[in-house]
């Protein structure tokens, strides 16, 4: 692609802003509004003001589904990197059954969300289990369980073997090798993966709606105010969320693309 | 002291443990509803109450009944057009990626993509509101002079699904495209400069058949997803933009019947994998291996 005509670059650029216009004006309406006035679908552009970051902090009802949603992705994020990275290490042993096995942890993800849903409701009322945030928790980790197991076991398959021979020579266990040598090699995969279960966590809004008890997540509050129209306080609080997940994403680009590490230079 | 023959019985042991304490998790938590799932499609409900017993009604009713098989029809086609759109507007922006140098092409890349990451209600709600009668779409096109006044063409229809979920699904159409658009290899590109093909015969020679596997995983994908959305129809659907998701979660809501609700899942599933295996079987690359 090394002598493209002028006209058609120009055309391709046109068309690639167009799209990060469409992707980006849903995400400004909210921004803008939170400093902003709106009335009629017109901004009121003389008056700035702060006075939606100021009522959102005494919205207790968004604020306490805003803990419920950290309290969730928490626990879900350690679950999944417990189990994931485990299942990574299992598949990556050769043992047998590991493609089935693997088929069955991409299943949910593969599923609509409305599907793997809607099994795990039907399940946890067959087992007697009341819906509540262990439910979501449960949800939530069945679903983000596939990004997490991929992530690690990416990062093994690309761990150069000499490694691990080498500490086995130097006369180390096995248990001393996965402490000291796969684990740490493993953290940074580990790291990334987490913070991309947690973003998942957070915005999870179709399996939780059909999971949850009484206490509900800050997707699923928005969701059942959104019938009735947000307060404009809501637009201060997705300002500060869009804010807080750009963040997540430069985190987790941070770990996940692979630094130059000592097996690479063997 | 153990004799010779105990230690592989012991390590044979072993590994059956740690093979089934593998599988538990997954298997309790992803199989097993599943399959209950499953089974529920043959129940049926009498006033109320699940009746356990096993019956082919819910799929003969899915047939039968004059509602469904419309409304399961127009959703699928609803969704192959969501991702016709979505790889027109992705494929181009793709393209324009992989001529952009190292650092660039990266950037940008990210800049396509962190959107996925955003709060999926907030999105809808706010295309709800760009597309509503008083909203940015009506204005623009008002102020532009294409519309005389505010259209209801987009608002709480089908069209306005259409529109949202293209909108909400653009980026996982440029992921594929670009992965399979940056594996073509360079060589090929300049030898058929060589040869004397212009820029248009290149691409629609070369760039555009290797790159084929790519769109058809973008595809997949946007469908797929699309198809099993059911907020977006609920939100910005109205009375009219009825889709499959709506009614498959009614049944679950207002309608309260799980068998039958279970039967509409088992059909949607029906639809989604044959969309991920022919998504998988064109998905492929072939012949870019150099």
């Amino acid at each position: 692609m090394t002598a493209l005509p002028r006209l058609s670059t120009v055309l391709l650029a046109a068309i690639t802003t167009l799209v990060a216009v469409l992707l980006y004006s849903p995400l400004a309406v909210p921004i803008v509004s939170s400093f902003f006035t709106i009335a009629h679908g017109n901004v009121d552009w003389s008056s700035p003001t702060l006075a939606t970051y100021v009522a959102l902090a005494e919205n207790h009802d968004i604020l306490a589904a805003l803990r419920t949603t950290l309290i969730v992705g928490v626990c879900t994020v350690v679950l999944s990197v417990v189990s994931g990275t485990l299942l990574a290490l299992y598949y990556h042993s050769r043992r047998s059954g590991r493609s089935l096995l693997q088929f069955i942890i991409f299943l949910p993800f593969l599923m609509p969300p409305i599907i793997s849903g809607l099994a795990l409701l039907i399940f946890f009322r067959e087992i007697g289990l009341e819906r509540s945030l262990l439910t979501v928790v449960i949800g939530h980790t069945v679903f983000v369980l596939a990004i997490v197991y991929r992530t690690v076991l990416m990062r093994l398959q690309s761990m150069s073997r000499t490694l691990v021979e080498a500490s086995y020579d130097l006369g180390a266990t096995s248990w001393q090798t996965f402490w000291r040598i796969v684990l740490p090699n493993l953290s940074s995969a580990m790291v990334g993966g987490a913070i991309l279960a947690f973003a998942l966590s957070f915005d999870e809004t179709m399996i939780t709606i059909l999971v949850t008890g009484t206490q509900s997540t800050l997707p699923v509050r928005l969701w059942a105010m959104m019938r009735l129209g947000f307060s404009p306080d809501i637009n201060a609080l997705v300002a500060l969320i869009l804010m807080f997940t750009v963040l997540l994403c430069v985190l987790a680009a941070r770990f996940l693309i692979p630094r130059q590490v000592a097996t690479e230079r063997t | 002291m153990s004799g010779p023959g105990t230690i592989p019985l012991a390590e044979r042991r072993w590994s059956l443990l740690v093979t089934a304490l593998a599988f538990a998790l997954p298997v309790v938590f992803v199989l097993v509803p599943l399959a209950i799932f499953l089974g529920y499609s043959f129940f049926s409900v009498d006033q109320g109450t699940i009746v356990h017993t096993l019956s082919l009604g819910n799929y003969f009713r899915f047939f039968t009944d004059p509602i469904f098989l419309p409304v399961f029809w127009n959703t699928i086609v609803l969704c192959l057009s969501v991702a016709a759109i979505c790889i027109l507007l992705a494929y181009p922006a793709a393209y324009f990626l992989t001529t952009l140098k190292g650092r660039w092409r990266y950037a940008l890349l990210m800049l396509l993509l962190v959107p996925l990451l955003m709060s999926y209600v907030i999105k809808i709600y706010a295309i709800r509101s760009i597309l509503g009668l008083n909203g940015f779409l009506n204005k623009a096109l008002v102020g532009l002079g294409i519309l005389q006044e505010p259209s209801t063409l987009f608002v709480f229809n089908m069209n306005a699904i259409l529109l949202t979920l293209t909108l909400l699904l653009i980026p996982f159409a440029i992921l594929p495209i670009f992965l399979s658009l940056e594996r073509i290899p360079q060589v090929l590109l300049r030898a058929s400069d060589d040869l004397g093909a212009s820029g248009l015969q290149t691409f629609l020679r070369i760039t555009l058949p290797l790159s084929l596997p790519g769109v058809a995983s973008a595809a997949s994908f946007v469908f797929v997803l699309a198809i099993g959305d059911f907020l977006t129809p609920q939100m910005v659907g109205g009375i009219s933009g009825f889709t499959f998701g709506r009614i498959l979660y009614s049944q679950f809501g207002t309608a309260y019947n799980w068998p039958f609700g279970a039967a509409l899942s088992v059909a949607l599933a029906v639809v989604v994998i044959a969309a991920i295996l022919v998504g998988e079987r064109f998905g492929r690359n072939r012949g870019t291996a150099i």
